[in-house]
């Protein structure tokens, strides 16, 4: 059964890592993003702290932006997307291998971006820091179900960067907010007891962005 | 009589302001190679992806092995070699034929795409990016990827568009081993040549409607060049 | 007969807002505020809140004609679903600049990012960008496709958006029927209902003529490739 989407999955990340100029790419552009908004807001390091978290998720989810605008421009240069409406397989399958792909090169983006954010923001890292892993799971995993599915809307219209960004991040900006609450929670130190039930929210809102944008994925197919 | 491999009963495709196809009803025998003939944006293109299950008719009903063409059976049954590639440039040759093996289930993949590869003379090249194949080289590759499943319906839309002679007369020779094979093959084209030279039958669509079936053995290709075919357009005029 | 109806609504309409101005202007008592300028500005509130009200209700239709569409694959859920979207996005467009004319002289400002504005801004957002990504497809089945997943993925989103930003404190005058102590005077509660059914009633008329209006566009369209092929 999930053997179209780990193939699909394993032929992504097999074209991605090849082209290792755009990681490498993407890797230098958020870290522009940092230096960018230090010079743009002139601020105490106290007020950078304070801004410090929904920052990181800007860089986040620019680079989020980037492999998702990748991931299907692939799928239509050579009209691969007919190609996937014409196999024998359940569209759902489709949309399960593309949000892996996607969520994984997001995450590793992640990886690479979160040691300059520590190093250029002189955060004390601490046991506590751990809570950020599944803040970080459950807001990209919501950055990407929904993004996958929008973006293999877009793909179908000339303007496919800007339609993306159009559908994407108004439907997107209640799981960055939730995101960015938490992260600043972590990065502060102040965990409060609305942690747990705000993470186990988002954490909801993904299972649900996943299952219907699952069931509707044959339609986008569908000519 | 056993089961036609395609029916398609009286279907129309019409959506809103566009109108594709307006009650075209034919059949297709099991073993049968059938050129459809008409001139660009007479409908060809979109009754090709109502019978691959693309898209639905807005009335009429197709059958495919006698079952609706989404049926994921069906599509696993059936080709489309179009102008488009199918293929991914930053993949080899042999990944982008094992990507697919998996996804049809290949038993004995390896073994097939090999034997695929050297049908179409690119086993030389196989460990190359597809982005750097020519483009005869490319289209070669989209004939072997559609023919990995062993299909038993060629879908062929427009095939021979963009095509170097070489390219050509190794479609033609596997098109021909193909029909050889028992496969049913569809093939949509305004080439009359190559259409009287591999089908049996033809059938000619005009503004979105079938105006003509009937048997190549029974027709003069001069005739339907005549009848069909304008000289100075080269295409289809009626 | 259908010409019939939309006459009979519009009589109907013209009367009900006529009735609903002086309701609003006249008839309903002066709100205790000390500042005067509060007082003439509290009287947006029965084009406001309806016009919100519009926007959701025009938005579920817009959920349930994409759901129809992707059900039946028939043109005319289609063109209810994007008829009710422009719509939406029109009512939406009024709660967003009643709202600051509103603001300006109570809060003295126009626009803070405040739960309600914000939520609503979103909400604006995210149907503009439907409407946008129709322009930017062919028409087919293709386009009613996608802008049916869209249709249903946005209202999904609805409530989520709504409830995410709670989290913050609100400026916002609450939603003054719930609460019983200080709620809305009788002839305030008369004259609000009033306007709300107006508006509703403005809206069905709205979506008629609009949809007729699309259908006949269909028509027209279908009438000229119909030439071209004879």
């Amino acid at each position: 059964m999930m053997r179209t989407a780990i193939s699909i999955l394993k032929k992504d990340l097999r074209m991605e890592f090849r082209s290792k100029e755009s990681i490498l790419a993407m890797w230098i552009f958020s870290l522009l993003i940092f230096v960018i908004f230090n010079f743009t807001f002139e601020v105490s390091r106290l007020v950078m702290l304070e801004i410090a978290p929904g920052l990181l998720w800007v860089a986040f989810v620019f680079s989020g932006m980037f492999g998702l605008n990748q991931s299907f421009a692939l799928e239509k240069e050579n009209g691969n997307l007919r190609a996937m409406a014409l196999m024998p397989v359940d569209g759902g399958q489709i949309y399960v291998g593309k949000f892996f792909s996607v969520t994984i090169i997001m995450l590793m983006f992640e990886a690479l971006i979160f040691p300059i954010f520590i190093i250029f923001y002189d955060l004390q890292l601490s046991l506590g820091m751990f809570r950020l892993i599944p803040v970080l799971l459950a807001g990209t995993i919501g950055f990407t179900s929904l993004g996958t599915i929008l973006s293999a809307v877009a793909v179908h219209t000339r303007n496919q960067q800007i339609l993306l960004s159009l559908l994407l991040w108004p439907l997107v900006s209640p799981i960055i907010i939730w995101s960015v609450t938490l992260t600043g929670m972590v990065l502060s130190g102040e965990v409060t007891e609305a942690f747990y039930p705000l993470l186990l929210r988002v954490g909801a809102f993904d299972v649900i962005f996943f299952t219907l944008s699952y069931m509707l994925f044959d339609f986008i197919l569908e000519d | 009589m056993s089961v036609p491999a395609l029916e398609v009963l009286a279907i129309s495709k019409d959506f809103g302001r566009i109108i594709a196809l307006r009650g075209v009803s034919f059949s297709v025998q099991s073993g049968e190679f059938v050129s459809i003939l008409g001139r660009n944006g007479a409908g060809k293109t979109t009754l090709l992806n109502i019978i691959s299950g693309i898209s639905r008719p807005s009335e009429g009903e197709v059958k495919l092995f006698g079952t609706d063409p989404s049926d994921r059976e069906n599509k696993a049954k059936l080709a489309v070699i179009s102008h488009e590639m199918f293929l991914y440039g930053n993949l080899t040759a042999i990944e982008n034929l094992e990507y697919y093996s998996r996804i049809y289930n290949i038993p004995n993949a390896k073994q097939r795409v090999e034997t695929v590869l050297n049908d179409v003379e690119l086993t030389h090249r196989r460990f190359d990016l597809v982005a750097t194949y020519s483009r005869g080289m490319t289209q070669r590759l989209t004939i072997a990827r559609a023919l990995l499943h062993e299909p038993s319906l060629l879908l062929l839309d427009e095939p021979f568009t963009g095509l170097d002679q070489h390219a050509i007369g190794m479609l033609i020779t596997l098109l021909k081993k193909q029909k050889e094979m028992g496969r049913t093959i569809l093939l949509t084209t305004h080439d009359l040549h190559t259409a009287t030279e591999l089908s049996d039958r033809y059938v000619v669509i005009s503004k979105h409607k079938i105006v003509k079936d009937g048997l190549i053995a029974d027709t003069n290709p001069d005739a339907i060049r005549e009848k069909f075919f304008s000289a100075d357009t080269g295409g289809i005029d009626l | 007969m259908r010409s019939k109806i939309d006459k009979i609504l519009l009589i109907i309409l013209l009367i009900a807002f006529s009735v609903s101005i002086y309701l609003i202007f006249q008839w309903v008592p002066q709100i205790k505020a000390s500042n005067p300028a509060e007082q003439i500005a509290q009287r947006i509130f029965y084009f406001h809140v309806p016009s919100a009200w519009l926007g959701f209700l025009a938005f579920f239709v817009v959920f349930c004609g994409s759901v129809a569409y992707l059900a039946t694959r028939n043109r005319k859920y289609e063109l209810i679903s994007v008829a009710s979207a422009e719509i939406g996005v029109l009512f939406i467009s009024l709660v967003l600049i009643t709202g600051p004319i509103w603001a300006k002289p109570v809060w003295g400002i126009w626009w803070t990012w405040d739960v309600r504005l914000t939520s609503s801004l979103i909400l604006w957002l995210i149907y503009v960008a439907f409407l946008m990504l129709r322009r930017y497809l062919p028409d087919g089945s293709k386009r009613a496709n996608l802008s049916a997943v869209v249709g249903i993925i946005g209202f999904t989103d609805v409530p989520i958006v709504y409830y995410s930003i709670r989290w913050w404190e609100t400026q916002h005058p609450k939603a003054v029927m719930a609460s019983s102590e200080g709620s809305l005077a009788a002839p305030m509660f008369f004259a609000f209902m009033f306007s709300l059914a107006t508006f509703t009633l403005l809206y069905v008329y709205l979506i008629r003529k609009r949809y007729q209006l699309l259908t006949l566009e269909d028509t027209l369209n279908k009438q000229f490739k119909e030439m071209e092929i004879l």
